[in-house]
């Protein structure tokens, strides 16, 4: 019984601590997303003119100096430049060295076009 | 082991410790008061954390003439092995200045040729960071034969992986054909190339130079075209061979990696229709239109300084790798010659062999005129950029944005040379020579029997430009496949790259081409 009970509880711990850090992982792709977006449009007429009251929800930075704020801005921003000139993991679309993208015509037809390259002995 | 007391792990353990410190603590120091990092360190700056693996660690040289049985150092004075580069996998190798200053010889040969062979059969990118006196002297011709070895592979791997030097101290004699056979040469700080050194110049010829008058970073940036781009400090030289990494595919049957789109496709730029002058003979420069039609900021330009006529370099285009060719009117108003042609036919080779699209921005008056010229073999050199464009296989688009005339027109990318799509701007002017000297030959009687013979050349030259400085006589015979606004340019690329990204062309069996060399 107590091991039953040892497993069960080593089950909830572990299955915990992954959804824990899931969950963690998602907050964080959810804030890197965040500074990630594009500007967003100018609303329109009738949206810009309606109550105040109708806004959206305060906004995520209340309580932090505008100029820490627009600080973390410009380094996230400059994180993103500077991991896109790299192709930095998260930047790209896929990992080099897959065949995934290559589709079978490319693939076949790269190999006929190298086939005067020869391997082997020197 | 250590447990029962016999002291394998410990005396590993040393070694290592020992190869780690290369030529010891001072030496070291001595290299950081020069300014300069260790092998090691410019590794750990160039891989991603924790991702090196090091091979031939304790390897050491077998001499003993000159002293050399009391200088053996663990490694011999270099690092080689895999590690990732943002997550990539690649070979590397770095010279260690610390020991012997890095002097050539027959270990580091074989350290780096094991290197060369395992990069060539994973097929990953190979980069050598260089930081050596020369061949060690000590060792005799054994340490020249070597440089043999290193050769022959940097010809077998060169068009099949990516090869990349970074030259961050003193890189000469022999050592400088290594470097030079790889596909990019980055130079950092002041380090410098040459193949005879100040002091046998001096010897020979009696010239006074410097190391870095004679082979620093301006020179072969500059003039004699060696280096393809250039660093103020070692650190941002490994930034940028992480940046031209990432154009690069791992090899000659892979694509290069696409960054996630971040520049809508779509974007149309307003100003792109008012980037030609009106008036035809004032310049413009390319590179504003470059930065306007690619993804933002992703411009990296390859020998900027180096026939600055000519615009070669790598951009993105929805997050895609492309190479970009273009003649720069800002600087001899974009005229051809012999640098220019080295430079672009070079860079095309490179696109072609790492199956890079190319887009090609026409604006050029025709070859430069001159008996420095002819005499200098331009005809030659000017073939290379036919034989480039002919023989590449990638998708290849063309777009003249103003001038495109006579055989520089032809040269660059023209319809009929095996380019799939070929765009101009409403400002195009495709012809065979300009209005002036057409007029000249194909009315000069008309023009000397006229009254007003200089009303006449005017009136006739009128007519020319008006009959043939336009786009639509090229497009009416398909020479032009369409003629299309500036601001469209982004949009049309991205769609036209689209569907040739499959693009599969074979060319004729045969051991090799014979490039105009």
């Amino acid at each position: 019984m107590s091991e039953l009970q040892w497993g069960l509880t080593m089950t909830a711990a572990g299955m915990g601590l992954v959804f824990g850090l899931l969950a963690l992982l998602w907050g964080l792709l959810t804030l890197v997303l965040r500074f990630d977006r594009e500007p967003p449009e100018a609303p329109p007429a009738e949206a810009a003119t309606a109550p105040a009251a109708d806004a959206a929800a305060p906004a995520p930075t209340e309580g932090i100096a505008p100029e820490l704020v627009a600080a973390i801005t410009v380094a996230t921003l400059a994180h993103v430049a500077a991991g896109r000139r790299v192709a930095a993991p998260l930047m790209r679309s896929y990992w080099p060295g897959s065949q995934l993208f290559a589709s079978r015509w490319v693939a076949i037809g790269r190999g006929r076009q190298n086939t005067t390259w020869r391997g082997g002995d020197r | 082991m250590d447990e029962k007391g016999d002291g394998h792990l410990a005396a590993l353990r040393e070694m290592r410790s020992r190869a780690v410190l290369g030529g010891g603590q001072k030496r070291i120091e001595q290299q950081h008061a020069r300014g300069k990092l260790t092998a090691r360190e410019r590794l750990a700056l160039l891989l991603d954390d924790g991702s090196f693996q090091e091979f031939g660690t304790l390897a050491t040289h077998q001499f003993s003439e000159f002293g050399l049985d009391k200088q053996r150092y663990p490694g011999d004075g270099i690092v080689t092995g895999f590690g990732k580069i943002n997550g990539r996998r690649v070979a590397v190798f770095a010279q260690d200045f610390t020991v012997l200053g890095g002097s050539f010889s027959e270990v580091q040969s074989q350290k780096i040729c094991r290197i060369q062979d395992l990069a060539l059969e994973s097929g990953i990118p190979l980069i050598g960071l260089n930081d050596s006196g020369g061949a060690r002297i000590q060792e005799g011709v054994r340490s020249l034969a070597a440089y043999g070895e290193v050769f022959v592979r940097n010809v077998m791997a060169s068009g099949v992986i990516p090869q990349i030097s970074l030259i961050m101290g003193p890189c000469a004699g022999g050592a400088v054909y290594s470097p030079a056979l790889t596909d990019f040469v980055v130079m950092a700080g002041d380090s410098y190339m040459f193949l005879t050194g100040p002091d046998v110049i001096k010897a020979v010829t009696g010239e006074q130079v410097t190391a870095l008058t004679l082979g620093g970073a301006d020179v072969h940036m500059g003039r004699s075209g060696v280096a393809h781009l250039a660093a103020d400090s070692e650190i941002e030289g490994i930034g940028i061979v992480k940046r031209l990494l990432a154009y690069l595919p791992q090899n000659n049957n892979e694509d290069p990696p696409q960054v996630t789109p971040y520049d809508p496709p779509t974007r149309m730029d307003e100003a792109l229709n008012a980037l030609i002058p009106q008036d035809e003979n004032r310049p413009y420069d390319m590179r504003d239109a470059i930065a306007m039609i690619f993804d933002r900021d992703s411009f990296l330009e390859v020998q900027p300084a180096f026939a600055a006529n000519a615009v070669v370099g790598f951009a993105r285009l929805d997050g895609y790798s492309i190479g970009v060719v273009a003649n720069q009117p800002a600087y001899m108003s974009g005229a051809l010659n012999i640098d220019a042609s080295d430079k672009i036919a070079r860079f095309i080779r490179i696109c072609d062999a790492f199956n890079i699209p190319i887009v090609t921005f026409i604006d050029c008056p025709g070859f430069l005129p001159g008996t420095d010229q002819e005499y200098g073999g331009v005809i030659r050199h000017g073939a290379k950029i036919i034989y480039a464009y002919c023989e590449a296989t990638v998708p290849k688009i063309s777009l003249v944005t103003r001038k495109a005339m006579g055989g520089a027109y032809v040269a660059m990318s023209s319809k009929q040379m095996r380019t799939d799509l070929a765009f101009a701007w409403p400002t195009g002017q495709i012809a065979v020579m300009g209005a002036e000297p057409a007029v000249r030959v194909l009315y000069r009687d008309d023009v000397q029997s006229a009254a007003d013979p200089a009303a006449k050349e005017r009136e006739l030259i009128a007519y020319y430009r008006e009959r043939f400085f336009n786009p639509y006589r090229a497009a009416d015979v398909g020479q032009i496949d369409e003629v299309i606004e500036p601001r469209e340019t982004r949009p049309r690329l991205v769609r036209a790259l689209e569907v040739l990204r499959t693009k599969v062309q074979q060319n004729p069996p045969k051991k090799h081409g014979l490039v105009p060399l």
